[in-house]
């Protein structure tokens, strides 16, 4: 298996912002266009984290999808605001590959086994935002403001459980803080469930991505604002990897 | 030549679509088995669950099933290649039994098979038009066909290997997704569909 290098854009209304910890947000393009100047760049898969609160945004959403699919041919997963099993098919209709649950899942965890049994385990990602708390992790909701009672390497084996068929996940701590992954929460989650996992926020160098990999664990990991702030690239991201002798995609 | 993708109700088939739609061929998305068996290529596209997939191709199966062994040419991308075998640990249900052989769960750590993976071992004259080295793969479970000839190209995930792609007679299944494998993937499945329907 190669090792994945995702590129994350987080998108309100139609439009990729950036923010630190979660606030903060700054425009920086169009979704469509980023998504397929990324996979002419290598990378092998995009997610949309869309953070729009509104039904104008969600409708927005699903029309960026709808174009995204037109020229993107790496695998797009979708997630925020994501509640329904019917929310679920509107989002893969109109040309996600995967979606990715997470605050719903903590609200009703039937729907992450309903969505598995519907449209198969392998697009179910269950999204876990975590944040240290003493020698653990807990997992927070409505991206990272509401703090659950759910330990998160908990949690993760439950998703798996429930047919979740990948893992993503954040740390609150280290997001959009370019201090490198969290990880020895990422390494804890990869022992203790048997799907992939996509190490997610902090991410400041390459040398950031290669040791979520290589001491994390990682199967894949998520890379933002990086990329789109143009501190690097996909293909130097993956020349640190190749040097580390992580096998992954080449880049054309 | 036309081409239609069957929709048995469950995921992404607009991407697909849009990887077909070569310039040439006029591409369409059919939810009616039967009415889907009036093209030149028929598609079983790769999303969804196999319990579920087979219980929306239930009423149709025998028609499918003949329409294949006559001679329709057809191709099955990751559960599609599945449904063309005879039955799967995932669901209930029967597949379409056109390749004999059973659809078994990986055998390996991390299940599902999410990913890029190394393509081996290709055999198939659509690797020499298009050539594909590495494609995107999202299986849970591979195919076991009775007689190995059928295998035209494999893929390891951890330590089990299982087929890649599968041909026999106007079947054709793959078990990757060329799709969802950039440009490369898009160049190969063009290449499949248009020998499949030549």
């Amino acid at each position: 298996m190669l090792t994945r290098l995702i590129v994350c854009l987080d998108m309100r209304d139609g439009r990729v912002v950036k923010g630190v910890q979660f606030e903060g947000l700054r425009d920086v393009g169009d979704p469509v266009e980023l998504a397929a100047r990324y996979e002419i760049e290598g990378a092998d898969e995009v997610v949309f984290l869309d953070i729009s609160a509104s039904v104008e945004g969600r409708a927005t959403l699903l029309g960026t999808v709808r174009r995204a699919a037109d020229v993107l041919f790496v695998p797009l997963t979708v997630g925020g605001g994501v509640r329904s099993v019917d929310d679920v098919a509107q989002v893969l209709r109109a040309g996600a590959d995967k979606v990715s649950i997470n605050t719903a899942a903590i609200a009703r965890p039937a729907l992450i086994t309903e969505c598995a049994e519907r449209f198969g385990s392998q697009c179910v990602v269950a999204s876990i935002d975590a944040r240290k708390a003493g020698d653990r992790w807990r997992v927070w909701t409505h991206g990272g403001s509401v703090r659950t009672e759910l330990d998160a390497i908990e949690w993760a084996r439950e998703c798996v459980a429930r047919g979740a068929g990948e893992i993503l996940l954040t740390s609150i701590d280290r997001d959009g803080a370019r201090r490198g992954y969290d990880l020895a929460l990422t390494r804890a989650v990869v022992d203790h469930v048997s799907v992939p996992v996509i190490a997610s926020g902090g991410a400041g160098s390459a040398e950031h991505v290669r040791d979520a990999v290589l001491e994390g664990g990682a199967d894949a990991v998520l890379v933002a604002g990086i990329l789109h702030d143009g501190l690097t690239t996909v293909r130097e991201l993956k020349d640190v990897l190749v040097r580390a002798h992580i096998p992954v995609r080449a880049v054309a | 030549m036309r081409v239609t993708i069957l929709d048995y109700g469950a995921g992404n088939l607009h991407s697909l679509a849009k990887a077909l739609d070569d310039g040439t061929s006029a591409v369409r998305v059919d939810a009616d088995p039967i009415g889907a068996l009036n093209t030149d290529v028929l598609v079983l596209p790769g999303v969804g669950a196999f319990g579920h997939a087979a219980s929306r191709l239930a009423p149709a199966r025998a028609a499918i099933r003949d329409a294949i062994q006559e001679g329709l040419p057809c191709v099955g991308i990751c559960l599609g290649m599945q449904l063309l075998f005879s039955e799967s640990d995932e669901g209930d249900g029967a597949g379409l039994d056109v390749i004999d052989g059973r659809v078994t769960r990986l055998r390996a750590r991390r299940v599902p098979h999410i990913g890029w993976a190394m393509i081996d071992e290709s055999s198939d004259s659509a690797f020499t038009r298009a050539p594909l080295d590495v494609a995107y793969y999202a299986n849970g479970f591979a195919c076991r066909p009775a007689r190995p000839d059928v295998v035209r190209a494999w893929s390891v995930h951890e330590n089990d290997r299982f087929p890649a792609m599968v041909r026999a007679g106007s079947a054709v299944g793959v078990q990757f997704h060329p799709e969802k494998s950039s440009r490369a993937g898009v160049a190969f499945l063009r290449a499949l569909v248009r020998d499949a329907g030549a």
